[in-house]
Formats: C-alpha cells, sequence, structure tokens
C-alpha cells in the first residue's frame, strides 16, 4: 500500500514536471518565433502591399537598415496606401531606415498607446488625433523636437495642438474640419435656399423632412467623435469649451434638443458616427449633415451621381468650426534619429501635397494650403471654414472635458435632461479639471 | 494516530493534482490582482504614469467614488443586469433542459442546434441585436407594431431605460444553451434507478420534480448560478459593442465604466478603484458560494 | 438501458416534437434575421415593412469582402482556430487533475484553492489588460498567437476546474476503490477509471474552453498587434467600426463567421450531445 502512494506521489511529480517543462520548452520556442517576429515586422504589415517584403529581409541580416515602425488609425483603404506609398518610395530612396507602418484601430488606438506607455512597447512615431496630443505628451512618451522642424507657416491652431510649455512635441500631419453637406437636389425640390444661421437651418430642415428623410444629421456619439461634432455649435454662440453654463451655452444645448424634437433629426444619430452619418446622407435618407472633408473621396467614388455641396455650418452669433486631423509624434526612446529623417521627408510639399490629395485633407502647411485646390473644388468651402475653425484643447485632460461636454449634448438628445441641468452638470464637471 | 498520518499523506497528493492549475493561475492572474490593488492606492494618472512619482493617497479614490454618479449608476445597473439575466436564463434554461429530457424524436438534434447562440461571438450576438432593436428598421419593433402593442416605433438602443433592457435580451439569449446544457448535464447524473422507483411509488411528476430533481440537482444549479452571476456581473464585450455604456451614460457597467477610466480617460487609479468594487462584491459571492458547496463537508 | 426508460407515445411525441421545432425558430431566430439580411440589397433592408425572405437575392455583399483585401477572413478565422485549440488543450491538461484533486482529496487550504480559482474568473478585463500585456512582454511572446492562447486559458481553466469538481464528486468512491483492489494506484485510477467516466464533463469543459477562447475579444485584441494574426472577433469589431450601419455587409460578415464553426458543431454534435448526456455514473 505504502509503495503504492509513493508511485503515486511519483507519477504526480512526473506529470507536474512534464507541465512545467513543458512550459519551458515551449517558451524557448516562444521566444525565438518572437524574435524572428520582431526581425520580421516590418515585412509583415508591408506583405499587404507588396514590395517591401525583399528589402526588409534583405536588409535585415546585413544590419544596414535600422527599423522605424509607425502606427496610425485610419481604416479607410485609400488613407493607407497613399501612406504606404510613401513609405515605399522613401525607403527606397536611403538605405539607412527601413520604415513600416502598422494600423492600430482608433478604438483601440489610445489603450494601445497606454498600455505600450506602461510595458515599454511602444512604436518610433505615432500619428494621433490631434486633441490626445497634450495628454500624451503629459504620459512624457513624446520626443522633444523643437527646433526640427519649421512649422512657421503651419495653421497656428494645428501648431498648438501639439506645443506644450512652448515646447514642440509634435508635427501636424494634416488639417480638416467640420462643415455643412447638403444635398442640392433635395433643397431645389424643396425649394430652399442654403441656410446661413441656426433659424434659417431649422426653417430649411423642417421643409426637406419627409417620411422617409431626415432634414439633418450629425455624428453624436458619446466620445470625441461627437464632442468634435458638437463644439462647432457650441462656439458658435460664443461659449467656450470651459464655460458651458451660461445663456450661450444653454442656447446651444436647446438648439440641438429642439432638432430632434422637431423631428429633423434623427435620435439614431447618437449611434452613427462620422462613417455612419455620410453613409445615410448619400442613401439619400439625410438631406443635410455635417461632416468633414476627408469623405469626400469615398462619396465620389461611391455615389458619383448625388447631387451635393459644401457650405459653412449656419452661425448663431459667429462662424465657428472645428480644426480636426493628426499629428506626427516622434517616440522618446525609440530610433528617434531614423523617425526624424522620416518625417523630414514626409513633411516635403511634395509628400504632402500627394498625401492631402489622397486623404481629402487640407494642409497644415498654409502656404501650400491655399494653392491646393480649384476654385471651383468641393474642398474649397472647407479652406473658407479653417478660418472659422478653433482647435480643441490643448489640454493634457482634455478627454474628461471632452467626456462632459459630449455627455451634456447626449443628455439633451435623449431628452434625459433638459438643457440647462445638462449645462450646470458639464460645468460642474469641467470646474473639477480646470482649476 | 497512524490513520492521520495516512489522511494527511493522502490529502498531500490532492495539492499535487491542483498545483499545476493553480500556479499557472498564480503567474497570470494573481499579479495583475496585487498590481490593481496597488494602483488603486496610488494617484496615478497620464502625468506620472511612465515618469515622475506614483504617491500613495490610501483611500481617496475610494472615497471620489462615492460622489460619482456615473459610479452608482454603474453599480446599480450591474446589480439589476445581472439578477434579471441570472432569473430570465436560469428558468427559460431549465425549463428547456427538462423539456429536452423527455425521449422524443427530436430531442437530441434539436438540443445540439440550440446550443448555437452560445457558440457565437458576443460581439456578432451584439451586431445581431443591434440590428433586431434598431428603430426604424428593427424587426423587433415591427412585430410589436403588427401586434398593435405600439403604434410608434420604439428607440430601443438611444432611450435610457431600454437600452438596458436589449442588453438583458441579447444576454439572456447568450445565456439560456449555458443554462440549458449545464442543467442537462446534471439530469443525467441522477440515477434512473431513483426515477424508477419513484415511478413504483407512484408518485406524480411534480412530486418527482421536488422530491427527487430538484435535490439531487442542488450542486449543478449552485455552479450554474454562480457562474453565471460571476460572467454577467463582469460583463464587457456585449456592452462595449452593443452601447458603449451609452445612451448618456444609463448602461455603463462597473467593468465599462473601469476601462473607461483606465483607458479613455487616462485615470488608471480611478479606473482600478472601481475595478477593486467589482471583485470586491464577487468574492463575497464567492465565498459565500464556497461556503454553500462545502458546507456540508467534514473537514 | 435506454429501455429501462418510459418511451413516450406516438401522439405525445409528434406534440413534443413540433413543440421543440416551435422553440427552435423562436430562439434560432435573430440567427435566421442575420442571414437574410445578408442577401438582402440595402433598399429592401430599410423597406417598410420589412421582409422576411430576401425579395431580390444580392450576394454583394459576399463578394465585397472577397475583393476588399487588407481583411483576409479565411486567416483570421484561422488564428481564431489556433488560439482556441492552444486555450482548450491547456485549460483541459490542467483542469482536469486539479478538479480531480479538490473533488476527491480534502486537503488543507482546499477552500481557499477553491475561492482562489473562483477569484480568477471574477476580474475584468481592465484589470487583467496592462499586467498581462508587460508580462507577455517579458516572456517574448507578445504579438503572437501564444499571448492569446496563455491569456485566454485563464477564463477556460477555472471554469472547468468548478464544473468539472461536480463530475467528479458525484463519481462513488467504492468506485474508484474497487480500482484500487484491481491493481491500479491513485494515478492509474484517475487515468483509466475516473477520467473515463467524467467523460462528459470533460466534454463540456473543452467545448466552454474553446468557446470562451473564440469569443474573446479584448485579449485577441490587446496582447496582438498585427492584424494579420489577429482573431476573427477583432476583424469584426474592426469591421463595425468601419462600416457603422451597412447592414448588408456587416450581417454578411457575421454570416460567414458563424457558418464554419455551426458546421462543426452540427457534424460534430452527435458526439458531443451523447457524451453529455449519457449516462455517466452507471459505468
Amino acid at each position: 500500500m505504502k509503495r503504492k502512494k509513493l508511485i503515486a506521489l511519483f507519477a504526480v511529480l512526473t506529470m507536474t514536471a512534464g507541465l512545467i517543462t513543458g512550459c519551458g520548452t515551449s517558451g524557448n520556442t516562444e521566444e525565438s518565433a518572437a524574435s524572428v517576429d520582431e526581425g520580421a515586422a516590418g515585412e509583415e504589415t508591408a506583405v499587404d502591399e507588396g514590395a517591401a517584403e525583399e528589402t526588409a529581409s534583405e536588409a535585415e541580416p546585413a544590419g544596414e537598415a535600422e527599423a522605424v515602425t509607425i502606427w496610425y488609425y485610419w481604416e479607410t483603404e485609400g488613407h493607407q496606401v497613399a501612406l504606404d506609398q510613401v513609405i515605399q518610395e522613401y525607403n527606397s530612396s536611403q538605405s539607412n531606415y527601413e520604415v513600416s507602418a502598422k494600423y492600430v484601430p482608433f478604438a483601440d488606438f489610445k489603450k494601445q498607446l497606454s498600455i505600450g506607455a506602461s510595458a515599454d512597447e511602444l512604436p518610433d512615431i505615432a500619428i494621433l488625433d490631434s486633441p490626445d496630443h497634450a495628454s500624451y505628451v503629459e504620459m512624457g512618451i513624446f520626443e522633444d523636437i523643437t527646433g526640427k522642424f519649421d512649422v512657421g507657416n503651419y495653421y497656428e491652431g494645428t501648431v498648438n495642438s501639439c506645443t506644450v510649455d512652448d515646447k514642440l512635441y509634435g508635427v501636424p500631419f494634416g488639417v480638416n474640419c467640420l462643415a455643412l453637406y447638403y444635398n442640392e437636389d433635395m433643397l431645389s425640390a424643396a425649394g430652399c435656399e442654403v441656410p446661413t444661421t441656426w433659424d434659417e437651418l431649422m426653417t430649411t430642415a423642417k421643409a426637406l423632412t419627409t417620411d422617409s428623410v431626415t432634414g439633418l444629421a450629425l455624428c453624436s456619439v458619446q466620445n470625441e467623435e461627437g464632442t468634435f461634432n458638437f463644439v462647432p455649435w457650441l462656439w458658435s454662440t460664443g461659449a467656450t469649451s470651459y464655460d458651458i453654463n451660461n445663456e450661450n451655452g444653454i442656447r446651444a444645448l436647446s438648439f440641438i434638443q429642439s432638432l430632434i424634437n422637431e423631428g429633423v433629426m434623427s435620435k439614431e444619430c447618437i449611434n452613427w458616427t462620422q462613417g455612419d452619418v455620410m453613409n445615410q446622407f448619400i442613401a439619400g435618407n439625410v438631406a443635410m449633415m455635417e461632416n468633414g472633408p476627408w469623405q469626400i473621396p469615398t462619396m465620389q467614388s461611391e455615389a458619383p451621381d448625388l447631387n451635393w455641396k459644401v457650405t459653412l455650418i449656419p452661425k448663431d452669433s459667429e462662424y465657428s468650426s472645428v480644426l480636426g486631423g493628426e499629428n506626427y509624434a516622434v517616440i522618446s526612446g525609440g530610433n528617434v534619429e531614423g523617425a526624424l529623417d522620416f518625417l523630414t521627408y514626409a513633411t516635403s510639399e511634395e509628400q504632402v501635397k500627394f498625401m492631402m490629395d489622397k486623404f481629402g485633407y487640407i494642409s497644415a502647411d498654409k502656404t501650400i494650403a491655399a494653392n491646393q485646390f480649384a476654385a471651383d473644388s468641393p474642398y474649397q468651402p472647407f479652406v473658407e471654414e479653417l478660418n472659422y475653425a478653433m482647435p480643441r484643447g490643448p489640454l493634457a485632460e482634455w478627454p474628461s472635458v471632452s467626456d462632459a461636454i459630449s455627455l451634456a449634448f447626449n443628455q439633451v438628445i435623449t431628452g434625459t435632461a433638459t438643457p440647462e441641468d445638462a449645462a450646470a452638470e458639464a460645468q460642474a464637471t469641467i470646474d473639477g479639471i480646470v482649476k | 494516530m497512524k490513520k492521520i498520518k495516512r489522511m494527511f499523506r493522502y490529502e498531500n497528493v490532492g495539492i499535487l493534482f491542483v498545483f499545476p492549475a493553480f500556479l499557472y493561475m498564480l503567474v497570470f492572474v494573481g499579479y495583475p490582482i496585487i498590481r490593481n490593488i496597488i494602483l488603486s492606492f496610488q494617484d496615478v494618472s497620464a502625468g506620472n504614469l511612465v515618469r515622475g512619482t506614483k504617491s500613495f493617497i490610501m483611500f481617496d479614490n475610494y472615497s471620489a467614488l462615492f460622489h460619482d454618479s456615473i459610479f452608482r449608476t454603474s453599480l446599480s445597473n450591474t446589480l439589476r443586469y445581472t439578477i434579471l439575466c441570472l432569473v430570465f436564463q436560469f428558468m427559460i434554461g431549465f425549463i428547456l433542459a427538462l423539456f429536452f429530457n423527455q425521449r422524443f424524436a427530436l430531442a437530441k438534434p434539436i438540443r445540439g442546434i440550440l446550443l448555437a447562440p452560445w457558440m457565437i461571438p458576443v460581439t456578432v450576438t451584439a451586431l445581431m441585436f443591434k440590428l433586431l432593436f434598431a428603430t426604424d428598421i428593427g424587426v423587433i419593433n415591427y412585430i410589436l407594431r403588427s401586434l398593435h402593442l405600439i403604434n410608434k416605433n420604439i428607440e430601443w438602443l438611444t432611450t435610457p431605460g431600454t437600452a438596458m433592457f436589449a442588453l438583458i435580451c441579447a444576454n439572456v439569449w447568450i445565456g439560456i444553451p449555458f443554462n440549458m446544457i449545464l442543467i442537462s448535464t446534471g439530469l443525467t447524473t441522477i440515477p434512473k434507478e431513483l426515477y424508477e422507483s419513484a415511478s413504483i411509488d407512484e408518485a406524480n411528476k411534480v412530486q418527482t420534480f421536488f422530491n427527487i430533481t430538484l435535490p439531487l440537482l442542488k450542486p449543478t444549479i449552485e455552479s450554474v448560478l454562480i457562474l453565471g452571476f460571476i460572467y454577467t456581473f463582469k460583463v464587457y464585450d456585449l456592452v462595449y459593442v452593443m452601447t458603449s455604456g451609452g445612451p448618456v451614460n444609463s448602461t455603463h457597467m462597473l467593468s465599462t465604466y473601469s476601462y473607461k477610466l483606465s483607458f479613455e480617460m487616462f485615470k488608471y487609479s480611478k479606473g482600478s478603484a472601481v475595478a477593486n468594487v467589482l471583485l470586491l462584491i464577487l468574492l463575497v459571492v464567492g465565498i459565500f458560494y464556497i461556503k454553500v458547496t462545502t458546507g456540508g463537508e467534514e473537514e | 438501458m435506454m429501455d429501462g426508460e418510459k418511451r413516450l407515445t406516438r401522439k405525445k411525441n409528434i406534440l413534443f416534437s413540433a413543440a421543440s421545432v416551435v422553440i427552435l425558430c423562436v430562439l434560432l431566430f435573430p440567427l435566421y434575421w442575420a442571414l437574410i439580411t445578408s442577401l438582402k440589397t440595402e433598399q429592401e433592408i430599410f423597406q417598410n415593412p420589412p421582409t422576411f425572405y430576401p425579395h431580390i437575392l444580392n450576394s454583394k455583399s459576399y463578394a465585397a469582402q472577397v475583393e476588399t483585401g487588407d481583411f483576409n477572413m479565411f486567416r483570421s478565422f484561422a488564428n481564431s482556430f489556433l488560439i482556441s485549440i492552444g486555450a482548450t488543450v491547456i485549460a483541459v491538461l490542467l483542469a482536469v487533475p486539479a478538479s480531480y484533486g479538490i473533488a476527491k482529496y480534502h486537503f488543507k487550504g482546499r477552500k481557499v484553492m477553491l475561492l482562489s480559482f473562483l477569484v480568477t474568473q471574477m476580474l475584468p478585463v481592465s484589470v487583467l489588460l496592462t499586467p498581462m500585456f508587460i508580462m507577455f512582454k517579458n516572456m517574448y511572446v507578445y504579438n503572437t498567437w501564444i499571448a492569446a492562447v496563455l491569456a485566454d486559458a485563464t477564463i477556460g481553466i477555472p471554469f472547468s476546474v468548478l464544473i468539472l469538481k461536480n463530475y467528479f464528486s458525484s463519481i462513488p468512491k467504492d468506485l474508484e476503490e474497487a480500482a484500487y483492489l484491481d491493481g491500479c494506484n491513485k494515478f492509474t485510477a484517475f487515468i483509466r477509471i475516473l477520467i473515463p467516466i467524467a467523460k462528459p464533463g470533460v466534454m463540456v469543459c473543452a467545448i466552454f474552453s474553446f468557446l470562451y477562447a473564440w469569443g474573446d475579444l479584448a485579449y485577441g485584441m490587446t496582447f496582438i498587434l498585427d492584424q494579420e494574426k489577429r482573431p476573427i472577433t477583432a476583424g469584426i469589431f474592426n469591421f463595425m467600426g468601419q462600416y457603422g450601419t451597412k447592414w448588408s455587409y456587416l450581417t454578411a460578415f457575421a454570416v460567414v463567421t458563424i457558418i464554419p464553426v455551426a458546421l462543426i458543431f452540427i457534424f460534430m454534435q452527435k458526439y458531443i450531445v451523447s457524451g453529455m448526456t449519457s449516462g455517466a455514473v452507471k459505468g
């Protein structure tokens, strides 16, 4: 009996040992697999586009080219292809660095960067949403690149978004802003003029609303994207992002609420991203929408017969829009030299022009932007709108402020709070953040 | 004395059986728990995540939660959601398990197919229910309209109360097979002889159910309910994909709120505190479960 | 053995079967709805009243998935499969002995161990993501499928332990003792006698571990960065962000995701269901 127990013990021990060593051996293979992975990272992203594979695998063992990785969040295929084309050209233009770009979905981007910061696993360049820039600077993951780039000609708002304490922590990639798209056929069928004020907008939207068409749509999801679409209305009254609980702020909230109450805007907007809003517009379900210029390439290819035009967002007391777009940031501790070298290339006039056209963006460089579009181009209204566009923040705590703003707007849209209460609540939150 | 000694050795073997799994979980989950507890007593945000000092502020994060209305909503949402889901999925699952335990021709194949909702990734389920509950094109509104139960489309996912209802429906749908299968399997552990002797004693069906089925199923029922509770209570994917906590934070759960604080607003310590509250509640439930399931045993 | 049970009368058989078909239709309606939506045109989807079968058959949404090249369905499907199988193997290998140990041995600290298995199930993802990420990075498995396997197994293990311990405890002691008399030791008794008896339970654990790993979104998305290594759930989530309310596309994607698994389960269900529900304790 005793012997049996010993055998049993032994058996279990062997089993355990087997499991542990099992883990150990697999650990080793994982290790080698992972190091292969790291080396091939550039190659793998490039597989989709083809060409870079050979250069990467040739360059790697010789140790000639250092790897430079980029993270970006554009899901639009056109954007990805354009960026990759610039990268390919850069890679073949020199032999010191091998750049590769990785797509990280937008919903994931913040999380991936913040976990990456804790784990010291970051790319060399991040192309990120401009209002988030200040938060990451505060996190200390971006390199100070003051004096390395001439941003004197850039739109002030874009430069501000990557400047903290007079130090430059990034380079604007490109800018965009929001404006009002309208379906020309629907407008003329209803005999409406293009609206320029909130009152006109309300009348027009009412006239355009039918059983199957709602007058206006704007992305109202409760996150940064929603805030982006709300602030033009807020700012148009003279209210600021940090000062909402006053006559102006309440007027903006009331106006959005009245759009819902009058039935000229669908409550579903709180589930629609800007892409969804655009899809509703080209499907003919929506007559007017607030949206950005980056939708134009898609709209032109998917709905070539649709008659639409762009105009300034109707105003309350002053025209207003919001500055959007991405910034390049160089990660400190990464391959800074390589990152800077690539950015110098990518921000040259030729490359900027190429990418902006493909992206449907406006160059952050005022001189390039001035001649970027023909007078009758659908992009031209956006260039005009840019004059009225202001940035969000820059503020390290912007994500929290933004959360309060989009909550207030969602409250009035869903009817869960009066404009007065929503404004008061938002103000209380913001006062707790911005002291 | 000798007997006790033998007992001791005998039990030692038991530990060795458990040890590999325990070690695995300790490594991958034990460390995160400890890290999270420490984090919740600090003041870590974007500013001092990577550099700078992380000072201990003890219970400040927790006391701040009491004044946080979204936290309170998340807490009550999580409780409401969990209890409602459990009640419905358990009842429906139990009835179906009993029903399919009958030996009719289609019982086995159809019970097999009914597992389908469980094997579908939650992400896809969330997508399907979003479609079903859509305001204008949603088929649920259409059915309700045709039955003249409503005359205006309900805006399910954009109205606070009904968005919660839609989430519960989706979760119950996923949970029914889970309950059904575990109870079905539990039913098979009841020796058939017991039923046979019951039928000889001419006990009616209801009596058999309460006198034989239910008592013998007790361990299964406990496991099903407790596991159901834990999985429902920490629900994340479904809410994240279907409503992201909206509209106006009305469907935020502790898990989604903790995620939002940590990864969208960079308030790491506060997010950890929310997660710890969730953990604490589940721990109480867990201790209760262990008490109940091992209470009768001599130790 | 089966004949010992009362057979249903013919009439009842038909009645019950009909009822079960009704139950099936009601419960699987969401799946049917997704399928037909994927075959409708966008106009038809927006039609009021909605159509319960596609009047114009539209297969464009399926073709579009093959054409838009950046996301490869088949590859992500294979990734998911690999990850789920890996997680299942780890979970079953570790959980079966563990649950046996907990069920059959009343060692000191048993309750604490049981509780700690439970606790590991309770963690919200926000707690796990960052520390796990750091560990995987240090183990050099970050951004490989192994990271997802290791993470997903942590869902399957405790679940399996808690379920399986009931099966092992429901096995009568005398069965084990009979095995010892036959010359088995603890270990061989466990392998030869107990595992086969607990097979339905082991089966359930394997299935559940597989499905937990299969449905995982957060781990796959966080620990694997490269799109081409990610599981299918991450693909769908991505797709939802990209196509928002383009329901024909979205549902087509959902159907493509579901069908292969559904097929596997339909072909295997004979084994699964009989494995799970055959008289376990009789031995």
